[in-house]
């Protein structure tokens, strides 16, 4: 099927996350947890209109994708998630951006976890 | 104007959360608050005074959740610890010890009101903490852990207190209640629950930056400072 075009495409806005939990986690998992916090606290109506997606996710990193106009009910269903497959986890948004390659650039490259949260994770 | 600075003002550590203080101020730091105020619960208080730890640009407040059913009581122990704590919180739930709380100007914030079949509080109650300038407390942390009809009944309660609120003036602190490091959440997080929770921006903003700030400048007095609209602002001999 032929490509929409750019003038027509939906509008998109990139959140670069890191995850905070007691073991890792797999891709998965994460996906399935937030998609049902989202419904959870949103409803599937607005849930569906924040078009949600988990992109990349390494090393306890990754890119969550949302609608341009829905970025503070994809924060705030982000936050209301508390479990991943049954052990706690906390998703902290580093920052935000417009496309895929300035959130690799400016949050997820050259950050390293700080040895403070490393000993959180390993408690 | 620059940054504004985020403080959490409801954190319970070690015994009666589960990380220690300075793991939960690492890791707020970390999400980006400026200030924590630890307040364990009255009831489960730490043998000895903890240390707080103090960073450059981070600061631990003494803080107190007073646990305590009978009204009399309560402001017997808000007299015990007013004195040697910079934030003083009630932990409210029953009609009594809201009341008691709202009534007291000595009491900072009185946090989650809401009991059986009620929001907790009316227009006497909302009233009487405008005139006290007691704040009310909204912890985000009961909002993360419940789902479905019983998140539905703290969202509602939740409204109808910020209907009195918001009618007449009363403040609010946005907090998080963390009983450990998996239940803070940065600043913008909070913010954006709060408002998909019915709160407007600026609202939310005040409650987790202005509010807190101004609790403790009331607490932590200027050295000239006298008593409520009197002040030494120059000292000198005038003989």
């Amino acid at each position: 099927m032929k490509r929409l075009l750019p003038s027509l495409r939906a509008k998109k806005r990139y959140l670069a996350f890191e995850l905070i939990s007691e073991v890792p986690v797999s891709r998965s998992d994460l996906v399935k947890e937030v998609m049902s916090s989202a419904s959870s606290l949103l409803g599937d109506i607005t849930a569906s209109e924040c078009d949600i997606k988990v992109l990349g996710f390494e090393e306890s990193k990754g890119i969550i994708q949302c609608s341009h106009t829905k970025v503070k009910e994809t924060r705030a269903s982000l936050a209301t998630l508390t479990r991943v497959n049954g052990k706690r986890a906390t998703v902290h948004i580093l920052g935000t951006s417009g496309t895929i390659k300035r959130a690799t650039e400016k949050f997820l490259q050259n950050t390293t976890i700080d040895p403070e949260i490393r000993k959180i994770q390993n408690i | 104007m620059g940054k504004p600075k985020f403080y959490d003002f409801c954190v319970h550590a070690v015994p009666d959360g589960e990380n220690t203080v300075e793991q939960l101020s690492a890791f707020a730091r970390h999400l980006g608050y400026s200030g924590i105020a630890l307040a364990n619960h009255s009831d489960k208080l730490p043998q000895s005074q903890p240390v707080l730890p103090f960073t450059n640009g981070f600061e631990v407040f003494r803080g107190i959740e007073l646990v305590e059913e009978n009204p009399s009581k309560l402001h017997g122990l808000i007299g015990k610890f007013r004195k040697s704590v910079d934030v003083l919180i009630v932990h409210g739930g029953s009609e009594n010890v809201n009341r008691a709380a709202l009534e007291n100007p000595r009491v900072d914030i009185l946090n989650h009101p809401a009991f059986a079949k009620s929001s907790g509080l009316n227009q006497v109650l909302a009233k009487a903490a405008a005139e006290n300038d007691v704040a009310i407390g909204l912890t985000i942390r009961p909002l993360l852990h419940s789902r479905g009809p019983r998140r539905v009944r703290l969202l509602s309660d939740l409204r109808a207190n910020l209907d009195l609120a918001r009618k007449y003036d009363v403040s609010l602190v946005l907090s998080s209640g963390a009983m450990s490091c998996f239940d803070l959440r940065s600043p913008m997080e909070t913010l954006a629950l709060a408002e998909v929770c019915g709160l407007e921006e600026d609202e939310a903003l005040e409650a987790i930056t202005v509010v807190p700030e101004r609790i403790i400048s009331r607490n932590r007095p200027d050295p000239g400072y006298i008593r409520e609209g009197i002040e030494v602002l120059e000292e000198g001999d005038y003989c």
